[in-house]
């Protein structure tokens, strides 16, 4: 499943977690926190680079989540953005204009003073042309004028109102100018060897092999406890739970497998703790209403009856994850609980189809209609084991009705041209959410021929909604709006909403005070107990 | 026609081969469908792009690559680079593709060597005892597992070995992943040589274990071919010891065409295996081929491409010269 990530703005360690089940988590001792030990993780696969601004994976973002630092954070238990780097920020009457003022003291990790001119030079890098980072570009379009008025206050202005405005500013990795003014910034060595201002600081990088971080002593904040913040670059999940059960590493995630499968023996829970969460996002299959056969919501609605969509979670995924009925995240207040997911009925499927006028008028054993026969060609990315199972149910279930589906998979950068060419009858894919997500990209009509709306999905109502919560600032107002529009979404069905995922962890247990919240694991606060300590 | 004569016709031959074929591969590669400025972008999906903003970001992006300029353009520049072995710049991170073959080379060639050694010295003996032997249900046998090694795909093989011989439920033999252990930076040498080769072990194991079969019965088959012939016949005659008649007489023959077939390994040197890369964690060229190929890393993947090209267009010299040096009755009149 090809997920598109939008993790510089999920500003947290992992990515948002919820938790679902009471877990065990580890009450810490009566003992006061001591500082001491390593934490050693597991990632899948080498950052392309250790700069904020030009890279564009997730690996990137959880080791430098340890070095740079932004202007605020997402508070663990109630998600909203709190100060970090600033002190205090303030918005103008006409939500135009935002003035930061920093806290004093901030230093980076070379003894340099981090002042607001290395706050403006980070967003002028990130506007710059040639500086290799459209994808960041894309979100500071209307980001008009970035000033310093003294050495600690900073002023944005933006040409026009959006209630994400905030979130852009604060959840930005702040870069050091003294650093990245020097040569070229795409190849900057200080992308293989990054200096900022967090509580951990870059040792080294061995090609293919690990990253390791160490406690940043000089920190301005609290400090942390842990000495050092190991990554292990393991690119074979089985051999990383091999590793993981030698004891040679403390934290990884599971797949549904090996959680249900590979990690319930007595010794290994006796030495590891597992969890999991909600991760933000959902899967889906998305149905190209250009096309005359996925042109009326009651073909689509039949569609989505037409899949057994708790059998296929339970099978596929051991039932890890939930299926969801519209586009928000199932924990954020946006998502309307009240709307139940359409039920697998086949019987009232077929009945919707002939109700939109799709039967057999020739006897040829395949529905059609004004002369157009119903038969489409399923488009997945190849590789993709859940997408490749799920296209072969439904081709099974649709058989049986006079619908003639083909499978057609594509490599990752066919794929794609395909959706902007908007190529395709219908898509399975997944898309990632951020904590507050704003459906214009993917859901408004102005989006259709360029944009993520790439299934052509237009509604007057929805659109006049997703104008309205863009400049909408007061919460509560937002979710009335949202939770309108995702019944519209339930009706419309745009896409069959698959699931959303869950996030599967294995931690040693030698680690205190670890909690979960909705934004994940926080290891700033773990510790461990100095008779358990195993690295120097 | 001498030696000299001819090496200087075939490495002035190499010139118009090397065009032809970087040309090809370069408007293969970039012709395929799939652009790395829009996949760049899409990265930052689910942001609050207008469709004008989408695409003057792809059309910056697509400058900042160079991606702006007609093809044969595009052709010209990339060449008068590489004259000067300058491959330019990875989209992805931009470090010097050099660089990056640089780090990731060593690994890749030392395994491919270990494993090909490993091949021909275990492939050519069995190859001869099954030629020997032939029709005894002693070479049956041999051909019967040959077969099943053959058959047995590699990754399914390394990851039954990490299962049972890598720790965590059962033995705890070998290391399972990367090229050394964390924390040797410091020890003395030949310790440090022992880990690594330890490391090499599993990998290497499943590396040759197929290519074993398809050489040694290669062998076999020359070897059966030169058995029949009279001059063989005729040593037995004399009364020479069997083993001498064997190793002398008939291996010597028949070990022409394996040799031979050596220069063509030499590109296959620079490709790693993909699969058994990312089983083990092995940062070589395999795993970057592929990553390049599948991101549409230009510059990396025409880099690999056209050392691939040259090594083989030197390869099949190689092989031309070795037969040559091989076998007395080819002369180089033969082949002009």
């Amino acid at each position: 499943m090809s997920r598109i990530d939008n993790s510089k703005f999920l500003i947290g360690i992992l990515f948002s977690f919820i938790l679902i089940f009471p877990l065990p988590v580890q009450a810490a001792g009566p003992e006061t926190p001591v500082g001491g030990d390593w934490l050693v993780r597991h990632i899948g696969a080498e950052p392309a680079t250790l700069n904020p601004v030009t890279a564009t994976d997730v690996y990137e973002s959880t080791i430098n989540g340890y070095v740079y630092e932004s202007l605020l954070e997402r508070d663990n238990r109630t998600l909203d953005l709190v100060p970090l780097l600033a002190s205090s920020y303030e918005v103008s009457p006409d939500k135009l204009s935002y003035l930061f003022t920093l806290r004093e003291g901030l230093k980076w990790q070379d003894g340099k003073p981090l002042t607001s001119s290395d706050v403006v030079f980070t967003f002028n890098t990130v506007k710059n042309e040639s500086v290799d980072a459209p994808h960041l570009r894309s979100y500071y379009r209307s980001l008009e004028k970035v000033e310093a008025l003294d050495a600690s206050r900073v002023r944005f202005t933006f040409s026009e109102p959006y209630f994400k405005s905030l979130e852009m500013i604060g959840g930005m990795s702040i870069i050091p100018q003294h650093i990245f003014s020097r040569g070229d910034f795409n190849t900057h060595p200080a992308g293989r060897s990054p200096v900022g201002s967090g509580p951990y600081k870059f040792v080294r990088w061995d090609t293919g092999k690990e990253i390791v971080l160490e406690k940043n002593d000089s920190y301005w904040g609290e400090k942390p406890l842990l000495n050092k913040i190991v990554f292990k670059i393991i690119t074979d999940e089985t051999v990383a739970l091999q590793v993981l059960k030698r004891g040679e590493m403390d934290l990884m995630a599971l797949t549904p497998v090996q959680w249900v499968k590979q990690t319930e023996g007595r010794k290994f829970n006796r030495a590891f703790a597992k969890y999991k969460y909600y991760l933000p996002g959902y899967s889906f299959i998305g149905w190209n209403s250009r096309r005359p056969v996925f042109n009326d919501p009651k073909v689509r609605r039949a569609m989505t009856m037409f899949m057994d969509r708790d059998a296929i979670l339970k099978n596929l995924r051991y039932g890890f994850g939930r299926v969801v009925s519209g586009n928000f995240f199932y924990e954020s207040p946006d998502y309307d609980r009240t709307i139940e997911p359409w039920p697998y009925d086949p019987t009232k499927a077929a009945a919707l189809l002939e109700e939109a006028g799709w039967v057999d008028s020739d006897s040829d054993g395949i529905r059609d209609k004004d002369g157009v026969k119903f038969q489409f060609e399923f488009t997945m990315t190849s590789g993709s084991q859940f997408a490749d199972q799920v296209s072969t149910i439904l081709k099974e279930e649709l058989s049986k009705v006079g619908v003639e589906m083909s499978i057609r998979p594509l490599e990752w950068a066919l794929f794609t041209k395909m959706l902007d060419d908007r190529n395709f009858d219908a898509v399975i894919m997944g898309w990632s959410l951020p904590v507050e997500a704003d459906p214009y990209q993917v859901w408004h009509s102005s989006q259709t021929e360029k944009g993520s709306n790439f299934i052509g999905f237009a509604n007057r109502e929805a659109d006049l909604i997703i104008e309205e919560s863009r400049v909408t600032f007061e919460k509560e107002k937002r979710v009335q709006l949202y939770r309108r529009f995702h019944r519209i979404m339930h009706e419309e069905q745009p896409y069959t909403f698959l699931f959303m995922n869950e996030s599967l962890v294995a931690l040693d247990r030698r680690f205190q005070n670890v909690n979960v919240y909705p934004l994940g694991l926080d290891t700033s606060e773990w510790w461990v107990p100095t008779k358990d300590q195993r690295y120097r | 026609m001498n030696l000299q004569q001819y090496l200087i016709r075939r490495l002035l031959l190499i010139i118009p081969t090397f065009l032809g074929i970087t040309l090809i591969t370069f408007m293969v590669i970039q012709l395929s469908p799939g652009n790395p400025a829009a996949m760049k972008l899409r990265t930052g999906e689910q942001g609050m792009m207008g469709d004008e903003m989408t695409r003057e970001i792809v059309e910056g992006t697509k400058r900042l690559y160079g991606l702006d300029k007609p093809i044969w353009i595009r052709y010209g520049i990339w060449l008068k680079r590489v004259v000067t072995f300058d491959f330019g710049t990875s989209y992805k991170d931009h470090r010097p593709v050099m660089e990056k073959i640089a780090e990731r080379l060593p690994i890749t060639i030392e395994l491919n060597l270990i494993s090909i050694f490993l091949v021909y010295l275990l492939a050519i003996p069995v190859g001869v005892y099954s030629a020997v032997e032939q029709g005894t249900i002693r070479d049956k046998v041999m051909t019967v597992i040959l077969f099943i090694l053959y058959s047995l795909p590699n990754f399914w093989v390394a990851v039954l070995l990490i299962m049972f011989l890598g720790g965590g439920d059962f033995l705890d033999w070998f290391p399972i992943y990367g090229i050394s252990s964390p924390g040797m930076e410091g020890a003395v040498f030949l310790s440090r040589l022992w880990d690594h080769l330890w490391h090499l072990m599993l990998p290497v194991f499943c590396l040759t274990y197929g290519g074993l079969a398809g050489l040694s019965r290669f062998m076999r088959a020359g070897m059966l071919e030169v058995i029949r012939q009279d001059y063989i016949r005729t040593a037995r005659a004399k009364g020479l010891p069997e083993k001498l008649v064997i190793f002398k007489h008939a291996m010597r023959n028949s070990i022409i065409p394996i040799i031979t077939l050596m220069g063509y390994l030499l590109p296959g040197m620079l490709g790693g295996s993909i699969i058994i890369e990312s089983i083990f964690s092995i940062p070589g060229m395999g795993q970057l081929s592929f990553e390049a190929v599948l991101s549409r890393d230009y510059p990396v993947v025409m880099a690999i491409a056209t050392i691939s090209a040259l090594l083989t267009l030197v390869g099949i010299l190689i092989s031309d010269l070795l037969y040559v040096w091989a076998d007395p009755r080819i002369t180089y009149e033969a082949e002009a």
